[in-house]
């Protein structure tokens, strides 16, 4: 990558330009998801909104983006196709091709779109826009399949190509593109909306550039990214001891008969280096849940979770404040080119529990517990007009309980929506039955893990095939510092009828008929301290609400209610708190000082 | 209409603007033009004390009796606060069977620039075991799948008045198709328990979406105890000082409405005091022959913006207040964290910050002597010389030293760098958290600013605008004649409006023109009830028709207005053509080949007021004659000795080049280097770039 000419920054941005460039970036980027946001097509951006902006300086190092940890370098795969020097105002660059991009995009459906910037005739930022579109072709409709075992099965690739040269778009490419999708029309919507957001993402940073001279806004960027670095790294040090912390989460299967599949961590803290490998990890497999894992999203991670609230400080400096991260090509976090990758949002997930099992490891549980996945499936088949239809349907799970708060319940991820049911309903073959809290899924602690959901629709179409997509139910979410694992989740056709069945977690090719019952169960997250010691009125009020049984009250909490269930029966809770368990560092399937 | 009788044009109106510290009184004589403005302290515990104390004096300052006040109109931040600071009365919900966990899942998401690690969930304003489930279903289209179970509601009323609960939302799957199963609930909970108040989501918002109507319909119901309590003192407070006037309050949609609208719906003035603001805007800019403008209130502790489009305040319905969404139509309206008493601060980083943590009323700005310490915005602009070292009529000395002081301390030495430079620096800090603001309600919404003439107000928005203006490329900035008080002005010249809205979902190739027909009819029925329930004559009348519109699929939809009083092909496919212009204006592009749907009908109505007439200023004699001082001002192309005008001596046609400060009781404005400001007849300052 071509590096800036040293004279093109100033030395050091003066605090002032610094506050207004932070704050212009985040508005830009804000600007930028509106346009993206309101006038995309697909149920997945529309509703659901899976989809970020982001901007990147001249040399492609992320300067404001998305707080998903999940993301790699997006401008270097197309330098390769594309030298920096030949870049024109007016290009467009697009990519879908996850090998090509070594995992900058981690699934096929996510299409990134990236316009260089330019000031004073010089290359000197991009804008981009991520948005994942709702069938780009494939083995089925929506893309993805736990059925995949190859890439090519799960939609059309798109190498890094150039869109639009000086402004006039390659509409023979987008042509070409729209023909492998079987929604047209709604991946036409959402390429419009992705360049017309990347259109004004571009505009945008011209003026900021305009206003402050290349110089100082580079500057600025740069003062950015190392103050986001020192902060980072202050935070880590500070946290973690020196030596090495060792760390194994498990995805439950890959749908095609093997796993558990094993993240083995190893965090190396020196007194000159904190290095990440993660070689020890299990081969790839044959279903799609590999993740090719770009090596900056353990670093993003660890970022999102140490500096709290200032997501705008997420930056490429997060990525420099781990010096090394070592990944096996052939691994299930690096996997070799042609394995499937579609399911990689298990993966994803699990990477991010792992990575809080490193911090709670070297701190002896004092970070947060473990999540569920959360839970995508699909239901396709034909309306009442015979048109295809694909009902994608995200389902929030419960997150890890934190030391000083719990967990949330019913979450999908950052930004994420569902959809409401009176919208199911009018736009799908499906009413809907039941929208809940699942009881007892939260990890029991001194801080509650979050409880997942139960969604549960009555199939209204004339058959319908459903694609499921849970983890973390053979391994539930780990409970830490007393606190227990979290309660799994499940699909059940029928529930209570002779013709019930469970789904496999991860699988495809089920079929449902009209006024079949289609009921998914979430699962939640782990909780934290020992839960004798959360407060018996919250107990209480737990079970009041409907998030946790009278059963497990006693069981786990030790705390008893009067029988008619309105208050703490105080004596005997105190005698059921005398005898109190002892605890290891995690809980799952009991406690563990060590999981593997 | 009862509040416009025949000889109102002899009687006065009365505006009251409750605000966090004053409240501000405005009397107008409509046939005069005559205007007398008051302000007193507000009084937090009990609002309707400084409500009444306020009339009292402004009946003293005019000299008027309170029988000949033809009208009192009031915004209010009575339940705006009881929803941000979650005091809403303890209220229970009835919902249908199978969707008890609506508002607890919410929408599922973490705030875009949220951490999905440091995230916690709001508490819900109603927990879990005070919601009820009841069976019965109502279909998408309306059509009965499955009879209500009233037994269930008779049951769950019982349990709520044994929990001693009285406030009762009642919330049903596609309510806004067909409202029976919500009435008929309503109707056995006020037989179980005659003490609740109820509130029925599809009166209160028959919209498609459940987590949003859900949650509109409960703070409804939730503030509704306090807000009717407080209307009827505001009654009391009214009628002890002899006025017989009815009292109208300010809603967020920009219009006013009858007490007795309010007690029923008091959710809608959750927006009340910035509403009125945008309406005093609109009215302003009409007056000096501007329709495209955009508003920023700039207060101690906030900024509000609002764009007003050709004469029109813009309306949004997918607004929030707090952590809560409101469905309802408003005024859009985007409030950040940045005014006069935002705090100045280094982090141990380097990184200089303002606001959001604002030193507000109490202990204020330093300069304000009353024990603050830290340097605010306010303190920032007395260091450059931006304000006079009096206010209010040189009755309030501010202490300059003090800002100096606490400005060096603070930021100036941590950072290395002169007092005025900081000083500079934290108001362009500032002055980019407002130009982002004013982004979101223009860019965001498909307007360019450089098309909008900026009016600011609030006591310190006049001090921004200028520097405003000239980052976002505005040619002209409005000053009203007094910018403190606009939302009372707003108050004075707002209109009776309401709003009747229902779902109404049509499929894109199967639009069914006798269905729309028949809600548009309904709505207009409505409207039309409500007009003459407000005694609104004939000839005074207003109903438009709109339509929410999206492309199949899409996830948003526009409001666009209905091409016709008709439902017919034309003017379906009129609308439809309005939308795809609108879409392409708004988002660059419009999809004619792609298939459209009409979601939602809106009828608004509204009682229009004849407008007032305002009274004009005298033409000015020499300006120079205004100039009350000069001041040393520390601007960035250096320090010179510019002049202090005081805005009261101004009469119309003045000139005055910039630099230059001009004072009222209410506000200063600060006119750039390279800025000109004239003043027109009404005493409007347009300030505009030199050529």
């Amino acid at each position: 990558m071509q590096k800036l000419q040293s004279d093109d920054v100033a030395d050091a941005a003066d605090p002032v330009t610094l506050q207004i460039v932070r704050g212009a970036l985040s508005a830009v980027q804000s600007e930028m998801e509106a346009v993206i946001e309101r006038t995309a097509m697909s149920p997945f951006i529309r509703e659901k909104k899976d989809f970020y902006a982001a901007l990147f300086d001249g040399t492609g190092r992320l300067i404001s983006g998305s707080n998903l940890p999940l993301f790699g370098d997006v401008i270097a795969p197309i330098a390769e196709h594309y030298p920096l020097e030949t870049m024109r105002p007016g290009d467009i660059y697009w990519f879908n091709d996850c090998y090509a991009s070594r995992g900058a995009v981690s699934h096929t459906p996510d299409q990134v779109f990236v316009a260089p910037v330019f000031a004073d005739g010089q290359l000197s930022a991009f804008a981009q826009s991520w948005a994942h579109f709702n069938d780009v072709g494939g083995m089925r409709a929506g893309s993805l399949s736990p059925d995949c075992t190859e890439i090519y099965q799960e939609g059309i690739i798109v190498p890094p190509v150039r869109v639009a040269r000086e402004g006039v778009v390659v509409e023979e490419l987008l042509r070409l593109f729209y023909r492998n999708s079987r929604f047209p029309e709604m991946v036409k919507g959402d390429t419009r909306a992705s360049i017309a957001a990347i259109r004004l993402g571009e505009r945008r940073l011209e003026e900021l550039f305009q206003r402050f001279g290349r110089a100082a806004t580079l500057a600025a960027f740069n003062a950015l990214i190392s103050d986001t670095e020192q902060q980072l790294r202050a935070k880590l040090r500070a946290l973690l001891p020196e030596g090495e912390h060792r760390f194994t989460d498990r995805v439950d299967s890959d749908g095609h008969g093997n796993g558990p599949i094993k993240l083995r961590y190893k965090l190396n803290v020196t007194p000159d280096a904190i290095s990440l490998d993660a070689t020890e990890s299990d081969d790839q497999v044959r279903g799609p849940v590999n993740f090719l894992m770009a090596p900056e999203v353990p670093a993003m991670v660890f970022a999102s979770y140490l500096l709290g609230e200032n997501t705008n400080t997420l930056n490429s400096g997060a990525h420099q404040a781990l010096d090394k991260i070592v990944l096996r090509p052939g691994s299930v976090l690096q996997p070799n080119f042609p394995a499937p990758l579609g399911m990689r949002g298990v993966t994803m997930m699990r990477n991010m529990a792992a990575c809080l099992g490193l911090l709670n490891v070297a701190t002896g549980g004092k970070a947060m517990a473990a999540h569920s996945a959360y839970v995508i499936w699909y239901m396709r088949g034909r309306d009442e007009n015979d048109e295809l239809f694909l009902l994608s349907d995200g389902l929030g799970v419960g997150y890890g309980a934190r030391t000083t708060a719990d967990g949330n319940d019913a979450v999908y991820l950052v930004a994420q929506e569902n959809f409401p049911s009176e919208f199911l309903e009018t736009v799908f073959p499906v009413r809907v039955r039941r929208y809940a809290i699942n009881p007892d899924t939260g990890g029991p602690g001194r801080w509650r893990g979050g409880c997942g959901l139960i969604r549960e629709v009555e199939v209204l179409a004339k058959e319908a095939m459903i694609s499921m997509r849970i983890d973390s139910v053979e391994n539930p979410p780990w409970g830490v510092a007393g606190g227990h694992a979290a309660g799994t989740g499940r699909c059940v056709i029928n529930p209570g009828r002779p013709d019930e069945r469970v789904l496999r977690p991860l699988s495809d090719g089920n079929m449902v008929k009209r006024g079949d019952i289609v009921r998914i169960e979430t699962g939640g997250g782990g909780g934290w301290g020992h839960p004798f010691d959360r407060e018996a009125d919250a107990v209480l009020r737990d079970v009041r609400g409907g998030f946790v049984s009278r059963e497990s009250a006693e069981a786990n909490y030790g705390v008893v209610l009067t029988p008619d269930g309105r208050s703490v029966d105080t004596a005997a809770t105190e005698k059921r708190r005398a005898k109190r368990p002892a605890t290891k560092l995690f809980h799952r399937h009991g406690y563990h000082e060590v999981l593997d | 209409m009862a509040h416009a009788p025949k000889h109102s044009q002899a009687k006065a109106i009365i505006g009251v603007d409750t605000g966090g510290t004053f409240t501000d009184i405005t009397l107008l004589n409509p046939a005069t033009g005559e205007v007398w403005n008051a302000k007193t302290p507000s009084t937090p515990l009990d609002p309707s004390q400084g409500f009444g104390n306020g009339i009292t004096e402004i009946l003293s300052t005019s000299g008027l009796a309170g029988s000949e006040i033809a009208r009192v109109l009031h915004g209010t931040t009575v339940a705006t606060n009881l929803i941000l600071e979650g005091k809403g009365a303890k209220a229970a919900l009835l919902t249908t069977r199978g969707f008890k966990y609506v508002i607890e899942i919410g929408r599922q998401d973490v705030p875009r620039r949220g951490s999905l690690f440091a995230w916690v969930k709001p508490k819900r304003p109603i927990a879990p075991e005070h919601i009820f489930e009841i069976g019965g279903r109502i279909e998408p289209d309306g059509n009965e799948l499955e009879a209500l179970d009233e037994a269930a509601i008779r049951q769950a009323a019982k349990e709520i008045k044994a929990a001693g609960i009285s406030a009762v939302a009642v919330v049903f799957l596609h309510s806004y198709a067909n409202a029976d199963h919500e009435r008929r609930a309503a109707a056995i909970i006020e037989e179980e328990h005659p003490d609740a108040l109820v509130s029925i989501s599809s009166d209160v918002l028959p919209v498609f979406r459940e987590y949003e109507r859900s949650m509109t319909t409960i703070l409804n119901v939730a503030v509704m105890p306090v807000v009717s309590a407080y209307v009827e003192r505001l009654d009391q407070r009214i009628s002890e000082r002899k006025i017989e006037a009815p009292l109208l309050l300010m809603k967020s949609s920009g219009g006013v409405t009858s007490a007795r609208n309010v007690k029923r719906a008091p959710v809608e003035t959750a927006l009340s005091g910035p509403a009125a603001g945008a309406v005093g805007a609109t009215f302003v800019g009409a007056n000096a022959g501007v329709k495209n403008l955009i508003g920023i209130d700039i207060g101690g502790t906030s900024a509000d913006v609002c764009l007003i489009h050709d004469g029109k305040p813009g309306l949004t319905t997918s607004g929030h207040v707090g952590d809560w969404p409101l469905g309802l139509p408003m005024v859009d309206i985007v409030t950040i964290g940045a005014g006069g008493g935002s705090i100045a601060r280094v982090s141990k980083s380097g990184a200089l910050t303002v606001g959001p943590e604002s030193a507000g009323a109490e202990p204020g700005p330093v300069c304000y002597r009353r024990g603050g310490e830290e340097p605010t915005v306010t303190d920032a602009h007395l260091v450059l010389g931006h304000l006079p070292p009096y206010l209010l009529d040189g009755k309030f000395a501010l202490d300059i030293e003090g800002a100096q002081r606490a400005v060096r301390k603070y930021v100036a030495d941590p950072l290395g760098m002169s007092v005025e430079a900081a000083a500079r620096g934290i108001l362009s800090i500032v002055d980019n958290l407002m130009v982002g603001a004013i982004r979101i309600v223009s860019v965001e919404r498909g307007h360019d600013p450089r098309d909008f003439a900026l009016l600011p107000f609030g006591g310190a928005g006049p001090l921004h605008g200028g520097a405003l203006a000239r980052l976002l490329g505005m040619r002209t900035m409005l000053v009203p004649p007094n910018p403190g008080v606009l939302s009372a002005l707003g108050l004075l010249v707002s209109n009776l409006k309401a709003e009747f809205t229902r779902t109404c979902l049509q499929k894109a190739r199967a639009t069914d023109l006798s269905l729309i027909a028949r809600v548009f009819g309904e709505l207009e029925a409505d409207a039309v009830a409500w007009l003459e329930q407000e005694d609104v004559p004939q000839n005074a009348r207003q109903t438009n028709w709109t339509a929410s519109v999206r492309y199949q699929n899409q996830g948003f939809e526009l409001f666009i207005p209905w091409a016709a009083r008709e439902v017919t092909p034309d003017a379906l496919a009129a609308t439809i053509a309005a939308f795809h212009q609108t879409h392409e204006r708004l988002y660059t592009f419009a999809q004619e080949d792609t298939p459209v749907e009409i979601v939602t009908l809106r009828v608004d109505a509204q009682g229009v007021f004849p407008a007032p007439a305002m009274r004009e200023i005298a033409h000015g004699g020499n300006t120079k004659d205004a100039i009350v001082a000069h001041q040393k001002m520390h601007l960035a192309s250096g320090t010179v000795d510019g002049p202090v005008y005081d805005r009261a001596r101004l009469g119309s046609d003045a000139r005055i080049e910039g630099p230059a400060i001009v004072t009222q009781l209410d506000a200063t404005t600060l006119v750039l280097d390279g800025q000109t400001a004239t003043t027109d007849r009404f005493g409007n300052l347009l300030i505009s770039e030199k050529r």
